[in-house]
C-alpha cells in the first residue's frame, strides 16, 4: 500500500502516532544489539582492549538492569543510566569509563541512524494533509537523544515535544500506560489517531483497546536473530544482511539469495583471499579447488581471472572420501572394511558392486537386502577381487590426477571446506607415493575439525576459521553446523565415484541423486549464483554493504557460519527443509533430511525418548535449525526446551569463537 | 622450539607458527635427542608451507636439559626478537604482529607478554581431545620483579624477548635440569621489566592425567623435581643480598610464603563460594528429584554413552 492508501483507509485520522525503532527510524546493521557491536569496535579502537567483550555485557546490562527495576516497579522502563550502571559494576567501570560508554553509544546510535522509506513517506503525506505526528516510542533513551537520532535520519521537524518515550512516563506501549500518556498528549479522541508500528503487542493489541488504529509493518525485523551473541566479529553479516533488509524492502525476503550474499559470499570470499594470499607469499605449482564445496570459489576465481585480475589458473579437482579410501585400499581387513558400510546400512549384494567396483561372488541373491555385517562379510570373501578393484581405481584416479596437473612436481594448494582434512592427508600420501615426493600438497581449509592434529603431520594444513582446539561439547553441536555448510556450498553436480578409462581422460563420473538435483534446481543453485557475485563483490571491494574481503577475517567469517548455523530465522529453516544429506559412501540413497521432522504425536512423546531422539539429531540431522524450527510450534516447543533443558548446549549460544 | 619425541604436537606448534600473520620469522627446532625421523617428516611437511622465513632443525645426538636445548637453539639465530616455543602450546596469529609493534613503544623492555589461555587437553591414541579452555591468571602486578621471585608466573609461549637481554642478562642457566625459565625471567625483569598486553594470544596446553604419558608436560610429570631444584636454587641465592639487607633466597622464600598464603585465602573464598552454590544447586536438584527423579539419572547416563561412544 502506498502512503496515500494508507491514509485513505483512515479518513478521520487527525493525530498520526509512529514507533521509532524499525518504524520509523533504522540502522545500518541487521539488528538493534548490532549497535553494541559497532560502540565495541569504537571503543577498542580508540581506548585498547580494556573494553573486549563489552557489546555482549551490555545486552547483559540492559536485561539486568530490568529485573532490578521490575522488583520494585513492574510497570516502568529503565533508563540508559540504569542500564550503564549495571555495566559499571559489571566490568567495574570507573566514572569516566562509564560516562564514555554513554556517550559513544549515543554518539553510534545517531551516526548509524537511517530513515525507514515506508514511514517516511507516510509522515510527510500525513504532514501535506495537516495531521499531527507524534513519536511513541518503549525506549530506554531520553527523548532529546531520540531527536538527535531523528534529525540526523533526516527527519529535522522533529522537537522534544513531539516525542513520548517509556522511560520519562512511567509505563510502557506494552503494557497500555504509555498510550494512555500518548492520547492525552494527542488532544484528540481514540477514533482520530492512527498509529504505525512494527510490534504486534504494542503497536496494535494495546492501541487498539483504546479504538486507536494501527498500520503494522514489520519489514525492518526480517534481519534480525538472537541477540546474545553480540561481538564485533558479527559485523561483516551484520552489515551485508542489513543491506539485504534495504534492498529487498519492497519486494518477498529472498531467503535464498539472503543465503548465497550473505554467508556463502562470505565462505567463498574468505576462501580465495586466502589463496590469494598464500600466492602472494610463495611460489606454488598449482592451484586446486575441491569438488564439490571449492565449485563456486572455481567459479569466482575464474570471473576474477576473466576480470584482469593477474591470478595463475587453477584446476577445479574431483575427489572424494569414497574414491580415496578406495584407491588407497592394499589389503582388505575386518578392521578397514567398515569404511565401504555403514553400521545401520541395509544395502543389497548388486549395490554393493558398485560400490566396490568388481562383481562379488555370494550366496545372496544380488537384489535380496543384507545387513551391514552380512555385507562385510561378503566383501571379505571377495577380499582379492576388491583390492584389485582398488588398485584399478588408484590408477584411473592417478591418471585424472595427471590431468588436472597435480602430479607436476612442485608445491600444490588444495582449497577446500574442511573439516577434519583427513582426505586431503590421503589424497596427499597417494601423490607423495606416485611423484616419489616431488610433489607436496597443502591444504588451505575454510574449517579444520578436532581431530585434524595427526592429518596435519601428513599434510600441511591450514584453517581459515578454526582449529580443532574446541571441547567435546562444542564439536558435537559442529556437526550440524557442518551439514549445514555441505548443503549450501556445494556445486551443481553430485558426489565423484569413479573416474572414465584412459580413452575418456579419466574424466570423473559423478552420482546424481534425484533429492540433490531437486534442492538444487529449487533453492541451492540460486545460493550459488547470489554467492558467486557476493564473493566477487567483496573481492573487489564493490558489495554494496562496503564489506570488503579484508573485514573477512576467521573471526568474522565463524561468528557468521554460528550466526546461521547456530541461531536460524524461521525462514531460513523453512526453505532448507527440502535438502537432504546424502551420506552414503555410494552416494546412492535418498539421504536424510537435513532438517529433522518433529516427532508425529508430540503430545504422547515421551522424556525417555528424548536420549534417542538427542542422538539422532546430532549425528543425523542439522541440530540446530531442527530444534528452532520445532521451537516455533506450540506442541513440538516443550520438546526443545526440554533437549535445552538436559543437555544445555543444544540452547542459542554459538560455539564460542575459535583459535584461527 | 623444544621438542622431544611428540610429532602430533610439533606439527600443531609449527602450524601456529606458520599461522602467524607476521612473517619475517625464523623458527629453529632443536631436536632434543628424539628420533630425527619424527621430526624429519613433520618439519618435511611443515616446509611446504614456509614462505619466506625458514625452518631449521638442530637435532642434538643425546637429550640435555631444557635450558641446554634453548641456548643451542638461540645460537643458531640472530634475530632481534626471540620466544621460546614450546612443541605442545600454540599462539593465535597475531600473537608475533602484536608483541612486535608493542617493543616499538618500549623498545628497552626484557619481554613482551600477552594474556594466556590454558588449554586442558587429553592426549590418547596419538589423538589430541580438548576437555576445557581457561583463562589463566595473569597481569601486571605478577610481572614484576617482586612477584617473581615468589615462583614462576608465565609460561614461555607468552613471552617475545628482545635479544640484547641475552648479552646483558646471559643466556638460560644449562646447569639447572627444570626452572631454567623461571631462573632467566628473573634475571631479565631486572633488565628492562615486562609490558603485558591483556589479550589472550597465547595458548598454554597442559595434559590432563589421562593422558598417554610421553606427552606429559615437565610441569605434571615432575613436581618432585620441580620443587627439589627450587629449593636450591634459593640456597643458591642466599649468599646473594637484595639492596634492604635481605638476602635473595630468603626473600624468595618470604615471597613464596606471601603468595602461598594469599592464594590459600583466595583458594578458601572459592570454595566457600562453591559449597554455598552447591547446597543451593542441591536444593534445586532435590526439588527437582522430587518432581522428575528419572530426568537426572537419564541425562548423566546419556551424557556419559555419548562420551564413551565418541572416544
Amino acid at each position: 500500500m502506498s502512503a496515500a492508501e494508507i491514509l485513505n483507509a483512515h479518513p478521520n485520522a487527525t493525530v498520526l502516532t509512529v514507533d521509532f525503532f524499525d518504524t520509523m527510524v533504522t540502522r545500518t546493521v541487521a539488528q538493534p544489539t548490532h549497535v553494541f557491536a559497532v560502540v565495541e569496535e569504537g571503543l577498542v579502537s580508540q581506548h585498547g582492549s580494556r573494553w573486549k567483550g563489552v557489546a555482549v555485557e551490555r545486552v547483559h546490562a540492559e536485561h539486568r538492569a530490568r529485573v532490578v527495576a521490575a522488583e520494585t516497579n513492574a510497570l516502568r522502563d529503565i533508563t540508559i543510566e540504569e542500564i550503564a550502571q549495571q555495566l559499571s559494576e559489571a566490568l567495574t567501570l570507573t566514572s569516566a569509563e562509564r560516562d564514555l560508554f554513554v556517550r559513544t553509544e549515543k554518539a553510534t546510535e545517531i551516526a548509524l541512524a537511517k530513515a525507514v522509506p515506508a514511514a517516511a513517506a507516510i509522515i510527510a503525506e500525513a504532514q501535506s494533509r495537516g495531521l499531527r505526528v507524534l513519536i511513541v516510542s518503549d525506549n530506554y533513551m531520553p527523548s532529546s537523544h531520540l531527536v538527535n537520532m531523528a534529525h540526523a535520519a533526516g527527519y529535522a521537524w522533529v522537537t522534544a515535544d513531539d516525542v513520548l518515550v517509556s522511560c520519562e512516563h512511567g509505563g510502557f506501549k506494552y503494557n497500555g500506560v504509555l498510550w494512555a500518556v500518548a492520547l492525552k498528549k494527542a488532544g484528540v479522541a481514540a477514533s482520530q489517531i492512527l498509529h504505525l508500528g512494527d510490534d504486534h503487542e504494542a503497536d496494535h493489541v494495546q492501541p487498539s483497546k483504546l479504538g486507536i488504529a494501527t498500520h503494522i509493518d514489520t519489514r525492518m525485523r526480517r534481519s534480525h536473530r538472537e541477540m546474545h551473541n553480540t561481538s564485533p566479529d558479527v559485523l561483516a553479516l551484520s552489515r551485508i544482511e542489513a543491506t539485504q533488509r534495504d534492498a529487498m524492502y519492497d519486494g518477498e525476503w529472498d531467503v535464498a539469495h539472503a543465503l548465497g550474499d550473505g554467508l556463502v559470499g562470505m565462505v567463498v570470499a574468505a576462501q580465495i583471499a586466502d589463496v590469494m594470499h598464500v600466492v602472494k607469499q610463495r611460489e606454488v605449482a598449482g592451484i586446486h579447488f575441491a569438488a564439490r564445496d571449492g565449485w563456486l570459489a572455481h567459479q569466482v576465481w575464474d570471473a576474477m581471472r576473466d576480470g584482469g585480475e593477474p591470478l595463475p589458473a587453477a584446476s577445479y579437482t574431483a575427489f572424494s572420501r569414497s574414491v580415496i579410501w578406495r584407491a588407497s585400499l592394499t589389503e582388505l581387513t575386518p578392521t578397514n572394511v567398515g569404511r565401504f558400510i555403514g553400521d545401520d546400512e541395509v544395502l543389497t549384494v548388486a549395490r554393493l558392486e558398485r560400490r566396490v567396483g568388481c562383481s562379488l561372488s555370494s550366496l545372496y541373491r544380488p537384489d535380496e537386502a543384507i545387513d551391514a555385517q552380512s555385507a562385510r562379510a561378503v566383501l571379505l570373501e571377495n577380499d582379492r577381487e576388491v583390492v584389485a578393484a582398488s588398485q584399478q581405481l588408484r590408477q584411473r584416479l592417478l591418471g585424472y590426477f595427471e590431468e588436472q596437473g597435480l602430479l607436476k612436481p612442485g608445491h600444490h594448494l588444495v582449497v577446500d571446506l574442511g573439516w577434519t582434512g583427513s582426505t586431503i592427508a590421503d589424497m596427499a600420501d597417494l601423490i607423495a607415493d606416485a611423484t616419489n615426493g616431488e610433489t607436496t600438497i597443502e591444504a588451505r581449509l575454510t574449517g579444520m575439525y578436532w581431530d585434524a592434529t595427526p592429518n596435519r603431520m601428513r599434510v600441511s594444513m591450514h584453517g581459515y576459521a578454526m582449529t580443532e582446539f574446541e571441547s567435546l561439547d562444542n564439536n558435537l553441536r559442529l556437526l550440524g553446523v557442518i551439514k549445514l555448510l555441505e548443503a549450501l556450498v556445494t556445486a551443481p553436480h553430485g558426489s565423484v565415484v569413479d573416474f572414465a578409462d584412459a580413452a575418456q581422460d579419466f574424466q570423473p563420473i559423478f552420482v546424481e541423486t534425484q533429492a540433490e538435483l531437486d534442492a538444487y534446481a529449487q533453492l541451492i543453485g540460486r545460493v550459488a549464483q547470489s554467492a558467486i557475485t557476493s564473493a566477487c563483490a567483496l573481492l573487489q571491494g564493490t558489495h554494496p554493504s562496503g564489506v570488503k574481503a579484508s573485514d573477512i577475517t576467521g573471526t568474522a567469517l565463524w561468528a557468521a557460519i554460528m550466526q546461521v548455523g547456530h541461531t536460524p530465522r524461521s525462514e531460513e529453516v523453512e526453505a532448507l527443509r527440502i535438502v537432504r544429506h546424502v551420506t552414503s559412501i555410494d552416494h546412492e540413497g535418498e539421504g536424510t533430511p537435513l532438517v529433522a521432522s518433529a516427532p508425529s504425536s508430540p503430545k504422547s512423546f515421551r522424556q525417555e525418548q528424548l536420549p534417542g531422539l538427542y542422538d539422532e539429531l546430532i549425528h543425523g540431522h542439522w541440530m540446530q535449525g531442527s530444534l528452532r524450527s520445532w521451537s516455533n510450534a506450540d506442541d513440538t516447543r516443550w520438546i526443545t526446551d526440554e533437549i535445552g533443558n538436559i543437555w544445555p548446549s543444544t540452547k542459542l549460544q554459538w560455539v564460542p569463537a575459535p583459535l584461527a | 622450539m623444544r621438542t622431544y619425541e611428540r610429532p602430533v604436537l610439533l606439527a600443531r606448534a609449527i602450524a601456529s607458527v606458520q599461522n602467524q600473520t607476521f612473517s619475517d620469522w625464523e623458527l629453529i627446532i632443536v631436536n632434543n635427542g628424539g628420533d630425527p625421523a619424527g621430526v624429519e617428516s613433520v618439519v618435511s611437511v611443515a616446509r611446504n608451507t614456509t614462505g619466506t622465513s625458514t625452518i631449521t632443525v638442530l637435532h642434538l645426538p643425546e637429550r640435555v636439559g631444557m635450558e641446554e636445548a634453548s641456548n643451542q637453539g638461540l645460537r643458531a639465530t640472530t634475530s632481534t626478537y626471540f620466544a621460546i616455543h614450546d612443541d605442545d602450546d600454540s599462539w593465535r596469529p597475531t600473537f608475533l604482529e602484536t608483541t612486535v609493534q608493542a617493543y616499538a613503544s618500549n623498545p628497552n623492555a626484557a619481554g613482551v607478554l600477552t594474556g594466556v589461555t590454558r588449554v586442558h587437553e587429553t592426549f590418547k591414541g596419538g589423538k589430541v581431545w580438548p576437555e576445557k579452555h581457561e583463562n589463566f591468571p595473569l597481569d601486571d602486578a605478577r610481572l614484576t620483579y617482586e612477584r617473581l621471585i615468589g615462583g614462576n608466573t608465565f609460561p614461555p609461549i607468552a613471552a617475545l624477548f628482545r635479544r640484547t637481554l641475552l648479552d646483558s642478562a646471559g643466556y638460560f642457566d644449562s646447569s639447572l635440569p627444570v626452572l631454567g625459565d623461571w631462573e632467566f625471567n628473573l634475571r631479565a625483569v631486572r633488565d628492562g621489566g615486562f609490558v603485558f598486553i591483556p589479550e589472550r594470544l597465547a595458548n598454554y596446553h597442559t595434559r590432563t592425567p589421562d593422558s598417554d604419558r610421553a606427552s606429559g608436560n615437565s610441569i605434571t610429570v615432575g613436581e618432585d623435581l620441580h620443587l627439589r631444584v627450587k629449593k636450591e636454587l634459593q640456597e643458591r641465592w642466599d649468599s646473594e643480598m637484595e639492596s634492604h639487607g635481605v638476602s635473595k633466597g630468603q626473600y624468595s622464600r618470604d615471597v613464596e610464603a606471601q603468595v602461598a598464603a594469599a592464594e590459600a585465602k583466595l583458594q578458601a573464598k572459592i570454595a566457600e563460594a562453591q559449597r554455598a552454590q552447591s547446597q543451593r544447586s542441591t536444593v534445586r536438584r532435590l526439588v527437582g528429584a522430587v518432581r522428575d527423579p528419572k530426568r537426572a539419572v537419564r541425562a548423566a547416563v546419556h551424557l556419559g554413552r555419548t562420551l564413551a561412544k565418541r572416544r
